[in-house]
């Protein structure tokens, strides 16, 4: 079996992926992408602990957690279109009008 | 008891005060569909209520209540706070029954009155009988209250009205002299003017209450509760009735409040009749006379009480020497004459006082004699002053003026209004056998006792008696200065325009009080002196018991008092002094023997102009209001505006600044957010990291 340090190291990889991207980028929809890649780190993390601990709960919960992100992406790319037909620019530095 | 006395009315004699409430009510929501815009609505209530009154009081008086000198209270409990218990209900003695009847009977003439002098108000009339329906409400209340919060509500009800009544005319007075011009800051005066008065009340109340527990009357009128608490207060007890007293200088305008109620006369002149001679100032009188089991554990008070009287007999009597107002005149007589009051009273008190503390009955009985009187003289005052006013409503019905420079001769125009008030003049002068006489020589009596029995205060009560001679004098001479300079001599130039007698409506009620005026003193030979002290009997029996020797000897019995009257050289003094200045009167005013204006030098007199502008009373309420007040007005603006508005203001802005500032951080940068939130989970793990590496796990 695969140690257990490696995937959670993968993960951990894997999330910092995507936190660096988020707070690089200032494309919306590569921001969106960098969500699903924290969240499926999590995912790893989850599935892995469910494999090592013998508990399938892990897993279930997995699979939940997939099908909320495809929900969120959903919502996610609503949100961006309506804001690239209102106000012309998908840019998340543009997007400000909800400040003080 | 037989079967007469089972009538039953005793148990709803809170409907005296109650029909006329519903009279307001339906006076003043309907007035105007009523023939008379709700006059006979209110003449119907006070009909009832004196209805009420009269069976009420009969039922008692031969109840065996009346006879074993106990009250008749029935009480509902209202309000329950801590240790106190207020209550609301009915407390009957024969105060209470002298003050319903003659309130309620003088109220029901003078509504009849209105019908024919308020006629041609119009639309307006509907206001004025809900508002004198009301205040009849407010006046019985006050006598038929069981407590004294009960009392001072219906006080307060007797004040608005007052006010209310008083501005009727608002800013457009009818027949308005310089001073009446404006009705409305007359009645402004008189409420705020009283209302000084009312917070001394109030205030005495406060620590009546917290020093016996209780307001009821049945509570506090007895022996061990009294002697306690005046033991144990004996700084505290004077305070607080002198404070009482203080909300009858107010009501019952006595010096230095006295200043309200000349300006009182800009209301119409049936208000001036009911509320400013007949009832509600009577309130204070009434007062005192209530709270006279309280009074007489303090001397000293009751000194204070007799001086007030007497030194507001003299000081405004002065004042209607010159007046040419005719209503003004009665005005200041009405002062005049509640200073009687306040005087027997005080006087009768200290009497009663210092025969307790010496243990002398005669002086107690001399003591309740004076009581009687003060009781006797409000209600002989209540009759023919309810009578002169109405005659002088008449007079100026008929001529348009309340300027008597310009009546004159009227006597053969309006010959009901001049006899009635000739009757009525002769009464309050004191002319012998006229009600006014009796009573008015029992308060000088009484006001000279404890100066004759060698107490203490000689020279302040042979000071009050020859003020009170002094008064009467005056008393005589202004009456008829009023009386020859409206009836007798020449038409002048309203005289001549006047459209003679006044309707019948208001001629029948001048005729049916001058009868009253008349005979009304006649009372004291049906032991109307015995009745009045029954009162006392109920609440301060054991001080009656005290003195039952001396109370025998002088009150029981009104021949006696009367033969003691007529063997006294004073009785004597004051008739002669009477008929002089009824004389001074007639040669001056009628016969033009003297001319006046020969002593008033151009109005330029200095004494003349001290008394024409009234002491200079409304100037001094106008300084000290402006200065005191408007000083104090200021100070409360400035604390109100820069300390409370600025500690709200000033916390309120800073929490908006602070709002202001943590909004910055709100940059709307999605990467910002994204940044503190990574920031913030370093900083937990890492502050998780160190506890656990310190703590040694978990």
């Amino acid at each position: 079996m695969i140690p257990i340090e490696l995937v959670l190291g993968f993960s951990a990889a894997l999330f910092a992926v995507g936190l660096y991207g988020i707070l690089t980028t200032r494309r919306g929809l590569v921001a969106l992408m960098c969500v699903e890649i924290m969240l499926n780190a999590a995912n790893i993390n989850l599935v892995a602990f469910s494999a090592y601990s013998g508990d399938a709960l892990g897993q279930a919960f997995a699979i939940f957690t997939i099908a909320i992100a495809a929900a969120e992406v959903a919502v996610g790319i609503a949100l961006m279109l309506n804001a690239y037909k209102t106000k012309g620019t998908t840019d998340i530095d543009e997007l400000t009008s909800m400040r003080w | 008891m037989d079967a007469l006395t089972g009538l039953g009315v005793l148990e709803y004699v809170w409907l005296a005060p109650l029909i006329p409430l519903l009279c307001f009510v339906i006076a003043g929501f309907f007035g105007n569909r009523t023939p008379q815009g709700g006059g006979y609505i209110a003449i119907f209530g006070a009909l009832a209520a004196f209805v009420v009154a009269l069976l009420a009081s009969y039922e008692y008086v031969m109840s065996d209540a009346y006879s074993a000198g106990e009250a008749f209270v029935r009480d509902l409990e209202w309000l329950v706070f801590g240790d106190y218990a207020l209550n609301f209900g009915v407390y009957i003695d024969s105060l209470s029954c002298i003050m319903m009847l003659f309130a309620s009977f003088i109220s029901l003439l003078i509504f009849i009155y209105s019908v024919g002098y308020m006629d041609g108000e119009g639309k307006k009339k509907r206001r004025y009988y809900a508002e004198v329906s009301l205040f009849l409400t407010g006046m019985l209340g006050l006598v038929v209250s069981s407590n004294y919060l009960q009392m001072f509500i219906f006080w307060e009800i007797m004040g608005l009205c007052s006010y209310l009544l008083i501005g009727f005319w608002g800013f457009d007075h009818p027949e308005g002299d310089e001073a009446t011009e404006n009705a409305a800051s007359a009645a402004k005066k008189a409420f705020l003017v009283t209302r000084l008065g009312d917070v001394c009340l109030l205030a005495g109340l406060f620590i009546l209450l917290h020093m016996f527990g209780t307001l009821d009357y049945e509570g506090m009128f007895m022996q061990a509760k009294i002697d306690a608490v005046v033991a144990a207060n004996p700084v505290k007890f004077p305070v607080a009735m002198a404070l009482v007293f203080g909300g009858a200088i107010g009501k019952s305008a006595q010096f230095p409040l006295h200043d309200w109620l000349p300006d009182a006369m800009a209301g119409p002149t049936t208000v001036s009749a009911l509320i400013h001679a007949a009832t509600m100032v009577k309130g204070g009188v009434f007062l005192v006379a209530r709270s006279f089991p309280l009074f007489v554990q303090s001397a000293d008070v009751m000194l204070f009480v007799a001086i007030i009287g007497g030194v507001t007999a003299v000081f405004t009597a002065t004042m209607a020497l010159n007046n040419m107002n005719i209503k003004r005149v009665l005005a200041y007589s009405t002062l005049s004459q509640l200073g009687y009051m306040v005087l027997s009273l005080g006087a009768g008190g200290y009497l009663v006082a210092m025969g307790m503390e010496t243990g002398n009955a005669e002086l107690i009985g001399l003591g309740v004699l004076g009581y009687s009187a003060g009781v006797f003289h409000m209600v002989n005052h209540a009759f023919f002053k309810a009578l002169l006013f109405l005659g002088s409503g008449s007079v100026i019905h008929s001529t348009g003026t309340e300027d008597m420079r310009l009546m004159g001769g009227l006597g053969k125009k309006m010959k009901i209004t001049s006899i009635t008030m000739l009757l009525g003049s002769l009464s309050i002068a004191g002319f012998p056998f006229f009600s006014g006489f009796w009573s008015k020589d029992l308060v000088l009596e009484t006001a000279l006792a404890p100066a004759s029995h060698g107490l203490g205060a000689e020279h302040w009560f042979t000071l009050l008696f020859a003020l009170g001679m002094i008064t009467a004098f005056m008393t005589a001479f202004y009456m008829f200065r009023m009386w020859f300079l409206t009836f007798a001599g020449k038409p002048r130039e309203r005289a001549v325009l006047s459209h003679g007698e006044s309707p019948k409506s208001m001629t029948m009620p001048l005729v049916i009080l001058s009868i009253f005026a008349v005979g009304s003193g006649l009372a004291i030979f049906a032991n109307f002196l015995c009745h009045a002290a029954q009162s006392l009997e109920v609440g301060m029996r054991w001080i009656m018991d005290a003195g039952r020797v001396g109370i025998n000897e002088h009150v029981y019995d009104g021949i006696a008092v009367v033969k003691h009257m007529f063997g006294n050289v004073w009785t004597y003094v004051a008739i002669a002094l009477t008929l002089v200045g009824m004389a001074i009167a007639h040669a001056v005013y009628a016969k033009r023997k003297f001319e006046p204006e020969a002593f008033r030098i151009e109005n330029k007199g200095r004494l003349y102009k001290l008394v024409a502008n009234r002491y200079y009373a409304p100037e001094i309420y106008n300084q000290i209001s402006w200065k005191l007040g408007a000083g104090v007005a200021k100070a409360v603006d400035l604390t109100d505006r820069k300390v409370v508005d600025g500690a709200v203001n000033g916390i309120a802005n800073a929490i908006i600044g602070a709002g202001d500032a943590v909004s910055m951080s709100q940059t709307g940068y999605v990467r910002n957010y994204a940044g503190v939130v990574v920031l913030g989970v370093v900083v937990l793990a890492v502050v998780f990291v160190l506890a656990f590496a310190l703590t040694g796990g978990i």
